[in-house]
């Protein structure tokens, strides 16, 4: 069943599939989980009172540049209208109350599961990041900065650290511009080494939605944008979420 | 007899004393870091089976161990760390060394050997030299959650970007990946076992060519197609 529903939104490239067969595949629906208005959407994403621990919160490994660049930006969330996204531990506490279409929810008693941007909990080994969303432009920053455990090359972040980043990034970016749930395709052009413990500012777009998937854009660079160090392309399933049945 | 005293002592003190691991220069040990500091936790070789490996893993590496026997195919050891010589080379080669951290050096882990056993990356590569293939069998742990209940497409980056760049290295010597193409067909299960089978293409001066597919154990199901392009480092032109 996982499988068929899949092999529809392979199809997606010629389109008709997922149209013809709206009962296998949710259509997109205002009378849907998320309700007709963005706001419901994000006061689930964004909880104003939760015990969950937010890990987007500056911490002692963090460098000077990415401390004063996130000042920088907690203003905007003032002025201009950006948000800054809380992260979990794992993903299943971001749509809580939510799960994945039927078909395509498994039943996971894997134990203790982590988002994969979150795996290394010690601070400033793994993942440092935080990812503030601009709603009307559909845009995100991400500040990134990779701990000695991401490390490929000697003294050098992974590759596929700065794909991990860039997909979930492209990720959070789509579920909120547009109910994107699954990646279609990434494309990255690497540029240039990102050293370890060094800050990677990531400028994301969407370009465009079109027949259920969001295109999105991204230029990884230093933060006096001399130094790019890698630019991509992300393209994303929008795919609704159901509610929970009531245990 | 004190002087005999405390030589006996001394001798007592010698003997109960724990064996003093060998810590990198510059690094402090750090709780956390106790466990990754020890010189036999660095060279074990991370690519054979332990507990965390479920039936199919198992079944698959048995399968390729017997692909082994007749000398066509090689299995890739994996350690946690670049081996210090390894480090050296690189450095002298390619870096600016007033601009490297040592420091930080000795903290770093290979990022796919950076968890537990089962909790992240589960994985070994085998390598075909005559037919220029690197198959990588892989087990993705709770760790690399993306979707409830599937991996997150940055850790079939991550093994896609190891795999092609193993493959890239094999022919190349010290490479780096200059594009990553990813199609996601379908998404990989939490703990599943899959088959990433890459390919070198060609090679075209100092560009190497590898693609590759991400299949299920009997190959009856196609997860993601990548096509890749890395290039052999210029020992001539600094990386800083």
């Amino acid at each position: 069943m996982i499988r068929r529903c899949f092999q529809v939104a392979a199809r997606l490239g010629h389109h008709r599939g997922l149209l013809e067969a709206p009962h296998i595949l949710p259509r997109l629906n205002p009378a849907s989980a998320f309700g007709s208005s963005t706001d419901s959407m994000f006061s689930r994403f964004l909880p104003e009172k939760t015990d969950l621990k937010d890990y987007a919160l500056p911490n002692a490994s963090w460098c000077s540049d990415m401390l004063s660049l996130y000042q920088e930006f907690l203003e905007k969330t003032k002025s201009s209208g950006w948000i800054k996204l809380p992260s979990f531990k794992s993903n299943r506490d971001h749509i809580q109350g939510l799960k994945l279409p039927s078909g395509l929810a498994v039943s996971s008693d894997k134990g203790d599961c982590r988002i994969f941007t979150r795996c290394i909990q010690v601070e400033g080994q793994g993942f440092e990041y935080v990812i503030f969303f601009q709603p009307t432009q559909k845009k995100s920053v991400c500040l990134f900065q990779p701990g000695p455990y991401l490390e490929g090359p000697p003294g050098f972040a992974h590759g596929g650290s700065l794909a991990a980043m860039m997909d979930e990034t492209f990720s959070k970016t789509a579920f909120l511009a547009g109910e994107g749930l699954f990646t279609l395709s990434l494309n990255i052009r690497f540029k240039n080494l990102i050293p370890v413990g060094s800050l990677v500012v990531m400028d994301v777009e969407v370009d465009k939605i079109e027949d259920q998937k969001l295109y999105m854009s991204c230029i990884a660079h230093s933060r006096d944008q001399q130094t790019v160090y890698a630019k991509s392309s992300g393209v994303f399933l929008q795919l609704q979420l159901e509610e929970e049945s009531p245990q | 007899m004190l002087r005999s005293c405390a030589a006996r002592l001394r001798t007592l003190w010698a003997l109960c004393r724990p064996p003093v691991g060998r810590r990198l220069p510059g690094s402090v040990p750090r709780p956390e870091l106790r466990s990754f500091s020890s010189e036999e936790v660095i060279l074990k070789d991370c690519s054979v089976p332990n507990p965390s490996w479920n039936k199919d893993l198992r079944l698959l590496f048995d399968q390729f161990m017997k692909k082994c026997e007749d000398g066509s195919w090689k299995r890739l050891p994996s350690y946690k760390r670049t081996p210090t010589e390894r480090i050296q080379d690189f450095k002298t080669r390619f870096l600016d060394p007033k601009l490297m951290k040592e420091e930080q050096m000795s903290q770093a882990q290979l990022f796919t050997r950076s968890f537990d056993d089962g909790l992240g990356f589960e994985y070994v590569m085998f390598y075909n030299d005559i037919e220029k293939r690197m198959v990588c069998l892989f087990q993705g742990g709770p760790y690399l959650e993306g979707p409830p209940g599937f991996i997150h497409g940055g850790a079939i980056a991550t093994m896609i970007d190891s795999t092609v760049g193993m493959c890239a290295m094999m022919a190349g010597g010290i490479v780096m990946t200059a594009n990553l193409n990813i199609n996601y067909k379908r998404p990989i299960p939490l703990c599943s076992v899959v088959m990433i089978n890459s390919q070198l293409d060609k090679v075209e001066g100092r560009k190497f060519f590898v693609s590759c597919n991400v299949q299920s154990v009997d190959e009856k199901t196609l997860y993601s197609e990548a096509t890749s392009l890395f290039i052999k480092l210029n020992p001539a032109k600094s990386l800083t």
